[in-house]
Protein backbone atom coordinates (compact mmCIF):
# COMPACT_ATOMS: atom_id res chain seq x y z
CA UNK A 1 0.00 0.00 0.00
CA UNK A 2 2.95 2.67 0.97
CA UNK A 3 4.40 1.76 -2.93
CA UNK A 4 0.84 2.62 -4.25
CA UNK A 5 0.94 5.51 -2.51
CA UNK A 6 4.80 6.81 -2.94
CA UNK A 7 4.08 5.66 -6.66
CA UNK A 8 1.34 7.84 -6.82
CA UNK A 9 3.22 11.02 -5.84
CA UNK A 10 5.80 10.75 -7.89
CA UNK A 11 3.44 9.59 -10.82
CA UNK A 12 1.69 12.87 -10.05
CA UNK A 13 4.98 15.09 -10.25
CA UNK A 14 5.81 13.55 -13.54
CA UNK A 15 2.17 14.09 -14.84
CA UNK A 16 2.70 17.72 -13.96
CA UNK A 17 6.34 17.85 -15.07
CA UNK A 18 5.12 16.75 -18.35
CA UNK A 19 1.61 18.72 -18.48
CA UNK A 20 4.24 22.00 -17.90
CA UNK A 21 5.91 21.31 -21.48
CA UNK A 22 2.61 21.59 -24.01
CA UNK A 23 4.55 21.79 -27.27
CA UNK A 24 5.73 18.04 -26.11
CA UNK A 25 2.08 17.23 -26.59
CA UNK A 26 1.45 19.62 -29.17
CA UNK A 27 4.68 17.75 -31.04
CA UNK A 28 3.10 14.33 -30.47
CA UNK A 29 -0.03 15.02 -31.93
CA UNK A 30 0.94 17.22 -35.24
CA UNK A 31 3.43 14.34 -35.97
CA UNK A 32 0.73 11.56 -35.93
CA UNK A 33 -1.50 14.03 -37.91
CA UNK A 34 1.58 14.55 -40.62
CA UNK A 35 1.76 10.70 -40.76
CA UNK A 36 -2.02 10.18 -42.24
CA UNK A 37 -1.44 13.33 -44.91
CA UNK A 38 2.10 12.51 -45.83
CA UNK A 39 2.15 8.85 -46.00
CA UNK A 40 -2.03 8.57 -46.22
CA UNK A 41 -2.59 10.51 -48.89
CA UNK A 42 -0.07 9.38 -51.78
CA UNK A 43 -0.29 5.94 -51.13
CA UNK A 44 -3.98 5.64 -50.95
CA UNK A 45 -4.15 4.16 -54.13
CA UNK A 46 -2.71 0.88 -53.20
CA UNK A 47 -5.64 -0.46 -51.89
CA UNK A 48 -6.31 -1.11 -55.62
CA UNK A 49 -3.64 -4.27 -55.33
CA UNK A 50 -5.32 -7.31 -55.60
CA UNK A 51 -5.45 -9.02 -51.94
CA UNK A 52 -5.54 -5.63 -50.14
CA UNK A 53 -7.50 -5.83 -47.09
CA UNK A 54 -8.98 -2.67 -46.78
CA UNK A 55 -10.85 -0.28 -49.20
CA UNK A 56 -9.72 3.30 -47.48
CA UNK A 57 -6.45 3.11 -47.06
CA UNK A 58 -6.24 5.53 -43.83
CA UNK A 59 -7.76 2.94 -42.11
CA UNK A 60 -5.28 0.29 -42.83
CA UNK A 61 -2.26 3.16 -41.69
CA UNK A 62 -4.11 4.07 -38.61
CA UNK A 63 -3.16 1.42 -36.84
CA UNK A 64 0.54 1.79 -37.79
CA UNK A 65 0.51 5.27 -36.78
CA UNK A 66 -0.82 4.30 -33.29
CA UNK A 67 1.52 2.09 -32.91
CA UNK A 68 4.59 3.61 -34.43
CA UNK A 69 3.72 6.65 -31.79
CA UNK A 70 3.35 4.00 -28.83
CA UNK A 71 6.99 2.72 -29.83
CA UNK A 72 8.40 5.86 -30.52
CA UNK A 73 7.46 6.72 -26.74
CA UNK A 74 10.20 4.75 -25.44
CA UNK A 75 12.34 7.27 -26.81
CA UNK A 76 10.98 10.09 -25.11
CA UNK A 77 10.68 8.33 -21.75
CA UNK A 78 14.51 7.67 -21.84
CA UNK A 79 15.00 11.59 -22.14
CA UNK A 80 12.81 12.20 -19.14
CA UNK A 81 14.71 9.81 -17.17
CA UNK A 82 17.74 11.06 -18.34
CA UNK A 83 16.75 14.64 -18.22
CA UNK A 84 15.78 13.85 -13.56
CA UNK A 85 19.43 12.05 -13.77
CA UNK A 86 21.78 14.83 -14.79
CA UNK A 87 19.73 17.60 -12.98
CA UNK A 88 20.67 15.47 -10.07
CA UNK A 89 16.45 15.02 -9.33
CA UNK A 90 16.63 10.92 -9.18
CA UNK A 91 19.70 11.31 -6.69
CA UNK A 92 16.62 13.73 -4.51
CA UNK A 93 14.13 10.74 -4.81
CA UNK A 94 16.65 8.09 -3.78
CA UNK A 95 17.99 10.06 -0.86
CA UNK A 96 14.63 10.06 0.22
CA UNK A 97 12.86 7.22 1.89
CA UNK A 98 11.19 6.19 -0.42
CA UNK A 99 10.68 2.61 -1.98
CA UNK A 100 12.73 2.21 -4.85
CA UNK A 101 10.10 -0.08 -6.67
CA UNK A 102 7.86 3.33 -6.31
CA UNK A 103 10.25 5.46 -7.88
CA UNK A 104 10.53 2.71 -11.29
CA UNK A 105 6.53 2.35 -10.96
CA UNK A 106 6.09 6.18 -10.88
CA UNK A 107 8.00 6.99 -13.78
CA UNK A 108 6.64 3.26 -16.06
CA UNK A 109 3.15 4.78 -15.44
CA UNK A 110 3.99 8.13 -17.04
CA UNK A 111 5.28 6.48 -19.97
CA UNK A 112 1.74 4.47 -20.36
CA UNK A 113 -0.02 7.77 -19.44
CA UNK A 114 1.68 9.55 -21.93
CA UNK A 115 1.02 6.56 -24.89
CA UNK A 116 -2.80 6.49 -24.14
CA UNK A 117 -3.46 9.99 -24.06
CA UNK A 118 -1.35 10.27 -27.42
CA UNK A 119 -3.39 7.68 -28.81
CA UNK A 120 -6.40 8.90 -28.11
CA UNK A 121 -5.64 12.33 -29.85
CA UNK A 122 -4.85 9.76 -33.17
CA UNK A 123 -8.16 8.36 -32.80
CA UNK A 124 -9.86 11.65 -32.69
CA UNK A 125 -7.96 12.32 -35.84
CA UNK A 126 -8.61 9.43 -37.70
CA UNK A 127 -12.01 9.33 -36.97
CA UNK A 128 -12.53 13.05 -38.62
CA UNK A 129 -10.46 12.24 -41.56
CA UNK A 130 -13.21 9.56 -41.74
CA UNK A 131 -11.85 6.53 -40.46
CA UNK A 132 -14.33 4.19 -39.02
CA UNK A 133 -13.27 1.50 -36.05
CA UNK A 134 -15.03 -1.39 -37.07
CA UNK A 135 -14.60 -3.14 -33.47
CA UNK A 136 -16.70 -0.07 -32.17
CA UNK A 137 -16.28 1.48 -28.98
CA UNK A 138 -15.34 -1.38 -27.42
CA UNK A 139 -12.46 -1.70 -29.88
CA UNK A 140 -11.03 1.83 -29.43
CA UNK A 141 -11.23 1.28 -25.75
CA UNK A 142 -9.02 -2.28 -26.31
CA UNK A 143 -7.11 -0.04 -28.81
CA UNK A 144 -6.46 2.62 -25.61
CA UNK A 145 -5.41 -0.17 -22.68
CA UNK A 146 -3.24 -2.28 -25.57
CA UNK A 147 -1.43 0.81 -26.25
CA UNK A 148 -1.07 1.99 -22.48
CA UNK A 149 0.55 -1.12 -22.23
CA UNK A 150 2.96 -1.30 -25.04
CA UNK A 151 3.61 2.05 -23.35
CA UNK A 152 4.98 1.39 -20.15
CA UNK A 153 6.96 -2.04 -22.16
CA UNK A 154 8.77 0.52 -24.20
CA UNK A 155 9.23 2.89 -21.57
CA UNK A 156 11.18 0.15 -19.97
CA UNK A 157 13.74 0.07 -23.18
CA UNK A 158 13.55 3.68 -22.95
CA UNK A 159 14.64 3.98 -18.98
CA UNK A 160 17.28 1.00 -20.09
CA UNK A 161 18.56 2.98 -22.29
CA UNK A 162 19.21 5.99 -20.55
CA UNK A 163 20.15 4.19 -17.40
CA UNK A 164 22.88 2.07 -19.42
CA UNK A 165 24.64 4.89 -21.01
CA UNK A 166 23.65 8.03 -19.05
CA UNK A 167 24.94 9.37 -22.33
CA UNK A 168 22.76 12.51 -24.02
CA UNK A 169 23.96 11.96 -27.28
CA UNK A 170 22.80 8.00 -27.09
CA UNK A 171 19.70 9.04 -25.39
CA UNK A 172 18.52 11.65 -28.04
CA UNK A 173 19.05 9.22 -30.86
CA UNK A 174 17.24 5.89 -29.30
CA UNK A 175 14.66 6.86 -31.49
CA UNK A 176 17.10 4.75 -34.12
CA UNK A 177 16.56 1.42 -31.68
CA UNK A 178 12.81 1.97 -31.99
CA UNK A 179 12.86 2.79 -35.80
CA UNK A 180 13.23 -1.24 -37.19
CA UNK A 181 10.51 -1.89 -34.31
CA UNK A 182 8.37 0.03 -36.12
CA UNK A 183 9.03 0.20 -39.34
CA UNK A 184 9.94 -3.82 -39.84
CA UNK A 185 5.99 -4.59 -40.26
CA UNK A 186 3.14 -4.48 -42.37
CA UNK A 187 2.84 -0.51 -41.47
CA UNK A 188 2.44 0.09 -44.96
CA UNK A 189 1.39 -3.03 -46.05
CA UNK A 190 -0.07 -6.36 -45.36
CA UNK A 191 2.62 -9.01 -44.68
CA UNK A 192 1.28 -11.30 -47.21
CA UNK A 193 2.03 -8.66 -50.22
CA UNK A 194 5.18 -7.74 -48.75
CA UNK A 195 8.49 -10.12 -50.30
CA UNK A 196 11.72 -11.81 -49.56
CA UNK A 197 13.90 -11.10 -46.64
CA UNK A 198 11.69 -7.89 -45.39
CA UNK A 199 8.79 -10.41 -45.06
CA UNK A 200 10.75 -12.76 -42.98
CA UNK A 201 12.06 -10.09 -40.57
CA UNK A 202 8.71 -8.74 -40.65
CA UNK A 203 7.38 -12.21 -38.99
CA UNK A 204 10.40 -12.17 -36.13
CA UNK A 205 9.13 -8.92 -35.04
CA UNK A 206 7.32 -8.74 -32.34
CA UNK A 207 5.76 -5.38 -32.47
CA UNK A 208 3.91 -7.10 -36.42
CA UNK A 209 1.99 -8.75 -34.33
CA UNK A 210 0.54 -6.09 -31.91
CA UNK A 211 -0.10 -4.22 -35.07
CA UNK A 212 -1.68 -6.53 -36.22
CA UNK A 213 -4.37 -6.77 -33.76
CA UNK A 214 -4.53 -3.01 -33.60
CA UNK A 215 -4.91 -3.17 -37.16
CA UNK A 216 -7.91 -5.99 -37.14
CA UNK A 217 -9.77 -4.12 -34.59
CA UNK A 218 -9.94 -0.96 -36.60
CA UNK A 219 -10.91 -2.47 -40.35
CA UNK A 220 -12.57 -5.80 -39.57
CA UNK A 221 -13.90 -5.98 -35.98
CA UNK A 222 -13.14 -8.82 -33.45
CA UNK A 223 -11.50 -11.15 -36.02
CA UNK A 224 -9.99 -13.13 -32.81
CA UNK A 225 -7.24 -14.91 -35.39
CA UNK A 226 -5.63 -12.00 -35.71
CA UNK A 227 -6.27 -9.91 -32.81
CA UNK A 228 -5.50 -13.22 -29.53
CA UNK A 229 -1.91 -13.52 -30.91
CA UNK A 230 -1.23 -9.79 -30.69
CA UNK A 231 -2.41 -9.78 -27.15
CA UNK A 232 -0.40 -12.52 -25.96
CA UNK A 233 2.84 -11.14 -27.56
CA UNK A 234 1.81 -7.44 -25.80
CA UNK A 235 1.47 -9.64 -22.32
CA UNK A 236 4.93 -11.25 -22.78
CA UNK A 237 7.02 -8.21 -24.03
CA UNK A 238 5.19 -6.12 -21.34
CA UNK A 239 6.51 -8.47 -18.10
CA UNK A 240 9.82 -9.27 -19.99
CA UNK A 241 10.52 -5.36 -20.22
CA UNK A 242 9.45 -4.47 -16.58
CA UNK A 243 11.43 -7.32 -15.58
CA UNK A 244 14.23 -6.21 -16.97
CA UNK A 245 13.59 -2.26 -16.24
CA UNK A 246 13.21 -3.65 -12.77
CA UNK A 247 16.47 -5.41 -12.49
CA UNK A 248 18.55 -2.68 -14.26
CA UNK A 249 16.78 0.02 -12.12
CA UNK A 250 18.08 -2.28 -8.92
CA UNK A 251 21.54 -2.46 -10.52
CA UNK A 252 21.83 1.32 -11.08
CA UNK A 253 20.65 2.26 -7.97
CA UNK A 254 22.18 0.08 -5.59
CA UNK B 1 16.45 8.87 16.45
CA UNK B 2 18.52 5.94 18.48
CA UNK B 3 21.89 6.39 20.59
CA UNK B 4 25.28 7.20 19.51
CA UNK B 5 27.06 10.59 18.08
CA UNK B 6 25.19 11.81 14.88
CA UNK B 7 28.03 10.94 12.33
CA UNK B 8 29.92 8.03 13.63
CA UNK B 9 33.09 7.00 10.65
CA UNK B 10 35.50 4.36 11.07
CA UNK B 11 37.96 3.33 8.56
CA UNK B 12 35.72 4.65 5.45
CA UNK B 13 37.18 4.15 1.97
CA UNK B 14 36.28 4.27 -1.22
CA UNK B 15 37.72 3.34 -4.36
CA UNK B 16 35.40 3.57 -7.47
CA UNK B 17 35.12 1.16 -10.25
CA UNK B 18 38.29 1.85 -12.80
CA UNK B 19 40.60 2.56 -9.59
CA UNK B 20 40.21 6.17 -8.78
CA UNK B 21 40.68 5.97 -4.58
CA UNK B 22 38.56 8.91 -3.49
CA UNK B 23 38.37 8.30 0.70
CA UNK B 24 41.39 6.48 1.79
CA UNK B 25 40.83 5.55 5.15
CA UNK B 26 39.36 8.14 7.54
CA UNK B 27 37.65 8.43 10.87
CA UNK B 28 36.01 10.68 12.73
CA UNK B 29 32.93 11.23 14.50
CA UNK B 30 30.37 14.12 14.90
CA UNK B 31 28.19 14.67 18.71
CA UNK B 32 24.54 15.53 18.15
CA UNK B 33 23.71 19.16 17.97
CA UNK B 34 27.27 19.85 16.84
CA UNK B 35 28.10 22.55 13.62
CA UNK B 36 30.85 20.34 11.86
CA UNK B 37 32.98 21.33 8.91
CA UNK B 38 34.64 19.27 6.44
CA UNK B 39 37.20 21.42 4.70
CA UNK B 40 39.35 20.25 1.55
CA UNK B 41 40.01 21.35 -2.09
CA UNK B 42 37.86 20.03 -5.00
CA UNK B 43 38.49 16.23 -5.54
CA UNK B 44 39.89 16.12 -1.72
CA UNK B 45 36.74 13.08 -1.35
CA UNK B 46 34.06 15.64 0.42
CA UNK B 47 31.54 14.87 -1.72
CA UNK B 48 32.13 10.90 -2.11
CA UNK B 49 32.61 11.50 1.69
CA UNK B 50 28.88 12.94 2.37
CA UNK B 51 27.47 10.60 -0.68
CA UNK B 52 28.50 7.45 1.39
CA UNK B 53 27.18 9.35 4.46
CA UNK B 54 23.79 9.83 2.96
CA UNK B 55 23.32 6.49 1.57
CA UNK B 56 23.75 7.36 -2.29
CA UNK B 57 27.18 5.51 -2.83
CA UNK B 58 28.21 1.87 -1.68
CA UNK B 59 31.18 2.51 0.18
CA UNK B 60 34.54 -0.17 -0.06
CA UNK B 61 35.31 -0.55 3.57
CA UNK B 62 34.84 0.96 6.80
CA UNK B 63 32.24 1.14 9.14
CA UNK B 64 29.71 3.94 8.79
CA UNK B 65 26.81 5.22 11.23
CA UNK B 66 24.24 7.79 11.16
CA UNK B 67 22.19 9.03 13.42
CA UNK B 68 23.01 5.76 15.32
CA UNK B 69 21.95 3.61 12.56
CA UNK B 70 24.36 1.74 10.28
CA UNK B 71 24.10 2.97 6.38
CA UNK B 72 23.90 -0.14 4.84
CA UNK B 73 21.82 -2.25 6.85
CA UNK B 74 19.32 0.13 7.64
CA UNK B 75 19.53 2.45 4.76
CA UNK B 76 15.96 3.50 5.27
CA UNK B 77 15.97 4.71 8.71
CA UNK B 78 18.67 6.70 7.69
CA UNK B 79 17.23 8.56 5.24
CA UNK B 80 14.42 9.49 7.88
CA UNK B 81 16.42 10.72 9.84
CA UNK B 82 18.41 12.78 7.86
CA UNK B 83 18.35 15.91 5.68
CA UNK B 84 20.31 16.24 2.89
CA UNK B 85 20.95 18.84 -0.35
CA UNK B 86 23.54 18.25 -2.67
CA UNK B 87 26.11 20.13 -4.92
CA UNK B 88 24.23 18.97 -7.49
CA UNK B 89 21.45 20.39 -6.49
CA UNK B 90 18.81 18.17 -8.21
CA UNK B 91 16.06 20.72 -8.19
CA UNK B 92 12.82 20.29 -9.84
CA UNK B 93 12.77 22.93 -12.49
CA UNK B 94 9.08 22.64 -14.18
CA UNK B 95 7.50 22.10 -10.91
CA UNK B 96 6.35 25.35 -8.25
CA UNK B 97 8.63 25.93 -5.24
CA UNK B 98 5.78 25.21 -3.23
CA UNK B 99 4.68 21.96 -5.00
CA UNK B 100 8.27 20.69 -4.71
CA UNK B 101 8.43 21.18 -1.00
CA UNK B 102 5.22 19.78 -0.43
CA UNK B 103 6.71 16.38 -2.67
CA UNK B 104 9.60 16.45 -0.59
CA UNK B 105 7.57 16.01 2.49
CA UNK B 106 4.88 13.56 1.01
CA UNK B 107 8.23 11.67 0.19
CA UNK B 108 8.80 11.52 3.46
CA UNK B 109 5.81 10.26 4.90
CA UNK B 110 4.32 13.71 6.20
CA UNK B 111 0.63 13.73 5.50
CA UNK B 112 -0.88 16.63 2.78
CA UNK B 113 -1.90 18.58 5.57
CA UNK B 114 1.10 18.21 7.33
CA UNK B 115 3.14 18.89 4.39
CA UNK B 116 1.25 22.12 2.76
CA UNK B 117 2.07 23.82 6.48
CA UNK B 118 5.30 22.68 7.10
CA UNK B 119 6.29 23.96 3.12
CA UNK B 120 4.74 27.54 4.09
CA UNK B 121 6.53 28.05 7.24
CA UNK B 122 9.90 26.57 5.68
CA UNK B 123 9.12 29.42 2.90
CA UNK B 124 8.54 31.82 5.40
CA UNK B 125 11.73 30.98 6.92
CA UNK B 126 14.01 30.66 3.74
CA UNK B 127 12.27 34.00 2.23
CA UNK B 128 10.68 32.84 -0.85
CA UNK B 129 7.04 32.67 0.13
CA UNK B 130 6.91 35.41 -2.55
CA UNK B 131 8.05 33.28 -5.29
CA UNK B 132 6.73 30.45 -3.80
CA UNK B 133 4.06 29.74 -6.74
CA UNK B 134 6.69 30.22 -9.65
CA UNK B 135 8.52 27.64 -11.28
CA UNK B 136 11.87 26.59 -9.56
CA UNK B 137 13.51 27.13 -13.15
CA UNK B 138 13.14 30.63 -12.29
CA UNK B 139 15.16 30.85 -9.17
CA UNK B 140 18.30 32.89 -9.09
CA UNK B 141 21.33 30.61 -7.62
CA UNK B 142 20.53 32.25 -4.15
CA UNK B 143 16.82 30.92 -3.97
CA UNK B 144 17.42 27.77 -5.50
CA UNK B 145 19.75 26.74 -2.69
CA UNK B 146 17.47 28.14 -0.25
CA UNK B 147 14.82 26.29 -1.73
CA UNK B 148 17.14 23.03 -1.67
CA UNK B 149 17.81 23.99 1.87
CA UNK B 150 14.07 23.82 2.75
CA UNK B 151 13.26 20.62 0.95
CA UNK B 152 16.18 18.62 2.84
CA UNK B 153 14.49 20.35 6.22
CA UNK B 154 11.02 19.44 5.47
CA UNK B 155 10.64 16.21 7.35
CA UNK B 156 12.29 17.63 10.76
CA UNK B 157 15.38 16.04 10.43
CA UNK B 158 18.01 15.65 13.22
CA UNK B 159 21.25 15.39 11.13
CA UNK B 160 21.71 18.22 7.95
CA UNK B 161 24.21 17.18 5.45
CA UNK B 162 25.33 20.12 3.16
CA UNK B 163 27.78 19.84 0.60
CA UNK B 164 29.20 23.38 -0.17
CA UNK B 165 25.97 25.07 0.29
CA UNK B 166 27.10 28.54 -0.46
CA UNK B 167 29.37 27.30 -3.80
CA UNK B 168 28.62 29.78 -6.46
CA UNK B 169 26.65 32.02 -4.24
CA UNK B 170 27.19 36.36 -4.24
CA UNK B 171 28.50 37.59 -0.81
CA UNK B 172 24.57 38.40 0.22
CA UNK B 173 22.92 35.32 -0.44
CA UNK B 174 25.96 33.45 1.50
CA UNK B 175 25.62 35.29 4.98
CA UNK B 176 21.69 34.85 4.18
CA UNK B 177 22.29 30.89 3.79
CA UNK B 178 25.05 30.84 7.08
CA UNK B 179 22.04 32.81 9.03
CA UNK B 180 19.89 29.92 8.00
CA UNK B 181 22.25 27.41 9.37
CA UNK B 182 23.55 29.31 12.41
CA UNK B 183 19.48 29.26 13.68
CA UNK B 184 18.82 25.73 12.69
CA UNK B 185 21.90 24.27 14.54
CA UNK B 186 20.11 26.97 17.43
CA UNK B 187 17.90 24.83 17.51
CA UNK B 188 19.65 21.51 18.01
CA UNK B 189 19.98 20.20 14.40
CA UNK B 190 23.14 18.27 14.29
CA UNK B 191 24.63 20.01 10.45
CA UNK B 192 27.40 18.62 8.71
CA UNK B 193 29.07 20.83 6.29
CA UNK B 194 31.21 20.20 3.46
CA UNK B 195 33.00 23.41 2.13
CA UNK B 196 36.26 24.88 0.13
CA UNK B 197 35.77 27.91 1.73
CA UNK B 198 37.90 28.89 4.90
CA UNK B 199 36.00 31.91 5.84
CA UNK B 200 33.04 29.81 5.89
CA UNK B 201 34.43 27.12 8.05
CA UNK B 202 35.45 29.22 10.39
CA UNK B 203 32.57 31.28 10.72
CA UNK B 204 29.96 28.38 11.02
CA UNK B 205 32.08 25.26 12.58
CA UNK B 206 32.70 24.56 15.99
CA UNK B 207 34.92 21.53 14.74
CA UNK B 208 36.42 20.87 11.29
CA UNK B 209 37.94 17.93 9.60
CA UNK B 210 40.31 18.98 7.14
CA UNK B 211 40.77 16.36 3.99
CA UNK B 212 43.17 16.45 1.42
CA UNK B 213 43.77 13.44 -1.20
CA UNK B 214 40.94 11.41 0.20
CA UNK B 215 43.07 11.72 3.75
CA UNK B 216 42.09 13.64 6.83
CA UNK B 217 45.13 16.11 7.59
CA UNK B 218 43.76 17.37 10.76
CA UNK B 219 40.79 17.94 13.05
CA UNK B 220 39.81 19.96 15.67
CA UNK B 221 37.92 23.51 16.27
CA UNK B 222 39.15 26.61 14.33
CA UNK B 223 40.58 28.47 17.13
CA UNK B 224 42.12 25.19 17.90
CA UNK B 225 44.08 24.47 14.63
CA UNK B 226 45.10 27.86 14.07
CA UNK B 227 47.02 27.71 17.77
CA UNK B 228 48.82 24.69 16.21
CA UNK B 229 49.93 26.23 13.66
CA UNK B 230 52.04 28.17 16.09
CA UNK B 231 53.31 32.06 16.01
CA UNK B 232 53.18 34.29 12.81
CA UNK B 233 52.47 34.01 9.11
CA UNK B 234 55.18 36.36 7.06
CA UNK B 235 54.00 36.60 3.78
CA UNK B 236 56.05 37.92 1.17
CA UNK B 237 55.14 38.95 -2.41
CA UNK B 238 57.95 39.78 -4.80
CA UNK B 239 58.78 40.12 -8.41
CA UNK B 240 60.32 37.52 -10.19
CA UNK B 241 59.94 36.06 -13.90
CA UNK B 242 60.81 32.49 -15.03
CA UNK B 243 64.49 33.40 -15.56
CA UNK B 244 64.32 33.77 -11.71
CA UNK B 245 63.74 30.41 -10.48
CA UNK B 246 67.43 29.80 -9.04
CA UNK B 247 67.36 33.12 -6.99
CA UNK B 248 63.86 32.36 -5.47
CA UNK B 249 64.89 28.83 -4.35
CA UNK B 250 67.99 30.33 -2.88
CA UNK B 251 65.64 33.03 -1.34
CA UNK B 252 63.70 30.13 0.02
CA UNK B 253 66.44 28.38 1.32
CA UNK B 254 67.72 31.16 3.00
CA UNK B 255 64.37 31.87 4.56
CA UNK B 256 63.96 28.14 6.18
CA UNK B 257 67.44 28.67 7.42
CA UNK B 258 66.62 31.35 9.49
CA UNK B 259 65.91 31.28 13.51
CA UNK B 260 62.27 31.06 14.46
CA UNK B 261 60.96 30.26 10.63
CA UNK B 262 58.85 26.81 11.48
CA UNK B 263 57.96 26.72 7.93
CA UNK B 264 58.57 28.61 4.86
CA UNK B 265 56.33 27.56 1.44
CA UNK B 266 55.86 29.41 -2.25
CA UNK B 267 52.69 29.80 -2.91
CA UNK B 268 50.23 32.18 -4.60
CA UNK B 269 52.83 34.31 -5.89
CA UNK B 270 54.68 34.83 -3.14
CA UNK B 271 56.44 33.30 -0.09
CA UNK B 272 54.42 32.43 3.02
CA UNK B 273 56.47 31.88 6.17
CA UNK B 274 55.26 30.71 9.67
CA UNK B 275 57.61 32.39 12.34
CA UNK B 276 57.58 32.45 16.09
CA UNK B 277 57.88 36.10 15.97
CA UNK B 278 56.49 38.47 12.75
CA UNK B 279 58.13 41.09 13.74
CA UNK B 280 61.59 39.72 14.65
CA UNK B 281 61.46 37.90 11.77
CA UNK B 282 60.75 40.05 8.81
CA UNK B 283 63.71 42.24 8.34
CA UNK B 284 65.94 38.90 8.61
CA UNK B 285 63.68 37.63 5.72
CA UNK B 286 64.07 41.16 3.58
CA UNK B 287 67.61 40.99 3.53
CA UNK B 288 67.59 37.15 2.62
CA UNK B 289 65.72 38.35 -0.69
CA UNK B 290 68.15 41.26 -1.06
CA UNK B 291 70.65 38.51 -0.80
CA UNK B 292 69.17 36.42 -3.13
CA UNK B 293 68.81 39.59 -5.90
CA UNK B 294 64.69 39.47 -5.63
CA UNK B 295 63.00 43.19 -4.97
CA UNK B 296 60.23 42.63 -2.73
CA UNK B 297 56.89 44.56 -3.66
CA UNK B 298 54.58 44.07 -0.42
CA UNK B 299 55.43 42.72 2.95
CA UNK B 300 52.76 41.55 5.53
CA UNK B 301 52.75 39.74 9.05
CA UNK B 302 49.14 38.47 10.07
CA UNK B 303 47.96 36.21 12.89
CA UNK B 304 47.01 32.59 11.06
CA UNK B 305 43.99 31.91 9.02
CA UNK B 306 42.22 28.34 8.71
CA UNK B 307 44.19 29.22 5.25
CA UNK B 308 47.60 28.92 6.97
CA UNK B 309 46.54 25.49 8.36
CA UNK B 310 45.79 23.95 5.33
CA UNK B 311 48.91 25.11 3.96
CA UNK B 312 50.38 23.75 7.48
CA UNK B 313 49.55 20.72 6.60
CA UNK B 314 49.19 19.66 2.74
CA UNK B 315 52.14 22.25 1.86
CA UNK B 316 49.74 24.00 -0.57
CA UNK B 317 47.21 26.67 -0.44
CA UNK B 318 43.67 25.47 -1.27
CA UNK B 319 42.86 27.29 -4.25
CA UNK B 320 46.11 26.21 -5.74
CA UNK B 321 45.38 22.78 -5.18
CA UNK B 322 42.26 21.72 -7.08
CA UNK B 323 42.57 18.29 -7.81
CA UNK B 324 40.33 17.72 -10.50
CA UNK B 325 41.29 20.13 -13.01
CA UNK B 326 41.44 23.78 -13.29
CA UNK B 327 38.00 26.07 -13.22
CA UNK B 328 37.44 25.89 -16.49
CA UNK B 329 36.46 22.06 -16.02
CA UNK B 330 34.97 22.47 -13.45
CA UNK B 331 32.46 24.60 -14.95
CA UNK B 332 32.18 22.67 -17.83
CA UNK B 333 31.52 19.26 -15.82
CA UNK B 334 28.43 21.39 -13.71
CA UNK B 335 27.07 22.33 -17.33
CA UNK B 336 27.08 18.57 -18.84
CA UNK B 337 25.66 17.78 -15.39
CA UNK B 338 28.02 14.96 -14.91
CA UNK B 339 28.68 14.26 -11.47
CA UNK B 340 31.95 15.93 -9.67
CA UNK B 341 32.61 13.13 -7.14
Amino acid sequence: MLVLRESYFIYVRNLKTWLAQPWMIVAAVLSSAFMFLFFGEPLRGITALPGFPADDYQAFLAAMVIVMAVVFSGSDMAMVLLTDMMSGYVDKLLLSPVNRFSILLGTLLIGGTRAMAQVLAIILVATAIGVRFEGGVLGILAVIVGATLLGVAMGCVGLIVAMRTRSVQVTVNSWLLFMPLAFLTSAFMPRDLLTGWFQVAVGLNPIEYIMVAVRAVIIEGWVWDSILPGIWVLLATTVVLVGAATYEYRRATN
Amino acid sequence: MTNGPAVLVDGLGKTYPGGVRAVDGISFAVERGEFFGFLGPNGAGKTTTIKILATLLPKSEGRVEVAGLDVIREPKAVRQAIGVALQEVGLDDLSKGRDFLELQGLLYGLSRAEARMRAGELLELVGLSSVADRKVGSYSGGMRRRIDLAGALMHNPGVLFLDEPTTGLDPQSRIAVWEHLEELNAQGVTIFLTTQHMDEADRLCRRLAIIDHGRLVAEGSPAALKAGVGGDIVHVAFDADDSAEDRVAAALAAVRALPGVRQADLAAGGLTATVSDGGAAAPAIMSAFQDAGLSIANLSITRPSLDDVFLQHTGRQIRDSDADGDAEDRMWSQWMGVNRR
